[in-house]
């Protein structure tokens, strides 16, 4: 039972490397791109980690409420992966993500944002910790 | 005729390949040009150890071929001659003499070359601290003036004669150190601080590479290590210390827009840290830890599409049109 269920978790990290990661908003909530990041957990935690890079979390933390909470599986704009990956490029007044993050950056951060009700509590508190040591702007020192 | 020259082609094949062979040892990445004394501590043992090693493999071989003739001639004669064990008893006592000496010289040799390399630990030394990301790595020096740590990426310069302290520490994986001309190989492991000495005797480029298999892009993480006089070593660290010269155009409000979160230029809004310093990115070498040289068509075709040139990288392939583009490498190309 332990090893099936240990062989069944192979492939969810897999990392493919390409060299033509999307570089296009994704063409409807249908687009065949979607599963590719919303079923792989690598490009999950590759957002989580852009998710605390760019600032997010400073609106979107773990006690946000109303619309700025993320986790509750309520979407103003419609949950779908495109209504979610326009949201971020276009409804955030004054920080312009559009421009400052890359496609395939703003592709990882939507699957990680829609799998965020899927994070109990103690795996956001681990992901947290793990990202402690990473540098993130000028107040990180080294690794620890 | 053609014939002819096919012929002295072929006489040319067996003297190419000691050629080839020799002509790796004097290179810039090979532990047989060292050019530190630690470097030279460990040449002299490796060629203590091919000696006696190599000795020892002769005598082997030699004692193999002398068993085997005498046993030919054993057996035409008669099989009844009593069995004299003397010879065997002197034989036996022979080897484990030379075996014995043997180890002990390697022992005396390692202990020796081991001291080497600790004698530089009660000097005072220079810091620099360097962290292996994947696939690059994060250099920093303490600013003599002002006593804070200056930031560079994948080229090291050290100052000739000195001894300076290398730690060693990683943001990811395990990655190892390693500059064959002028440092022994050590890992460089989460959560730990490994210390190197290096006191470099010759000046020149040198290159280091990742010593320890780290991802996709392994290959791609080289170091290029630069010995310099010290009088050009601190004019080149005062100049590493200085923030970034306001530059001419677009491209920096571009940069601190595009490139900002990740990269950093000190002296303008850019301020990221998770990839290289770019301040003072055109006196470098080489782009992405040696995957490119350091042209304007490589830094262009980096910024364009760095997964097709090194798939896996951090950086992202940032969508700029032709023309922000140019501006960006333009700016990049004047961070001097």
């Amino acid at each position: 039972m332990l090893i099936v269920l240990a062989l069944a978790g192979c492939s969810q990290e897999a990392r493919r490397l390409v060299p033509g990661p999307p570089q296009t908003a994704p063409n409807g909530n249908a687009d065949p791109r979607i599963p590719a990041y919303q079923e792989n957990l690598y490009q999950i935690s590759q957002g989580g980690r852009y998710f605390a890079w760019y600032g997010c979390s400073a609106c979107h933390g773990e006690d946000a409420a109303g619309p700025a909470n993320l986790a509750d599986g309520d979407w103003r704009h419609g949950g779908g992966f495109a209504n979610v990956f326009a949201v971020i490029g276009e409804r955030h007044a004054g920080q312009d993500y559009a421009a400052r993050t890359p496609v395939e950056q703003r592709w990882q951060l939507t699957a990680y944002v829609r799998d965020l009700s899927r994070h109990h509590a103690e795996k956001r508190r681990r992901i947290m910790l793990d990202q402690k040591a990473e540098p993130q702007g000028s107040a990180w020192l080294g690794p620890q | 005729m053609a014939w002819s020259a096919m012929k002295r082609r072929i006489a040319l094949v067996p003297g190419a390949v000691p050629a080839a062979l020799t002509g790796a040892c004097a290179g810039i990445q090979s532990p047989l040009a060292p050019a530190s004394d630690q470097a030279f501590a460990l040449h002299d043992l490796l060629i203590l150890m091919t000696a006696v090693c190599g000795l020892i493999y002769l005598l082997v071989i030699a004692g193999l071929v002398w068993s085997v003739l005498r046993a030919r001639q054993h057996a035409k004669r008669a099989a009844a001659a009593p069995v004299d064990d003397s010879a065997l008893d002197r034989s036996l006592i022979a080897s484990a003499v030379i075996i014995v000496t043997g180890l002990t010289v390697l022992i005396f040799g390692s202990f020796l070359a081991d001291r080497a390399l600790l004698a530089a630990r009660a000097e005072k030394a220079m810091m620099v601290r360097v962290t292996g990301h994947q696939w690059w790595w994060r250099i920093e020096y303490r600013n003599p003036a002002t006593g804070r740590w200056v930031e560079t990426a994948n080229e090291l310069h050290l100052p000739l004669g000195r001894t300076t302290r290398v730690e060693l520490a990683s943001n990811d994986v395990i990655h190892s150190f390693w500059v064959p001309n002028v440092s022994g190989k050590i890992d460089m492991i989460p959560g730990r601080r490994n210390m190197l000495d290096l006191t470099p005797r010759r000046s020149g480029w040198f290159r280091g590479a990742c010593a320890e298999f780290c991802g996709a892009q392994h290959a791609h993480m080289a170091l290029d290590v630069r010995v310099d006089d010290p009088v050009a070593f601190d004019a080149w660290l005062a100049g590493q210390a200085e923030a970034a010269r306001k530059a001419q155009g677009p491209g920096e409000a571009l940069f601190g827009l595009h490139c900002g979160s990740c990269h950093a230029v000190r002296g303008t809004p850019a301020n990221g840290r998770a990839g290289p310093d770019l301040t003072h990115f055109a006196a470098r070498r080489s782009i992405a830890a040696g995957t490119l040289p350091m042209t304007r068509g490589a830094l262009q075709g980096w910024i364009a599409q760095p997964q097709a040139l090194k798939p896996g990288t951090a950086m992202p392939a940032v969508p700029l049109r032709p023309a922000e583009a140019d501006a960006v490498a333009s700016y990049l190309a004047a961070l001097r």
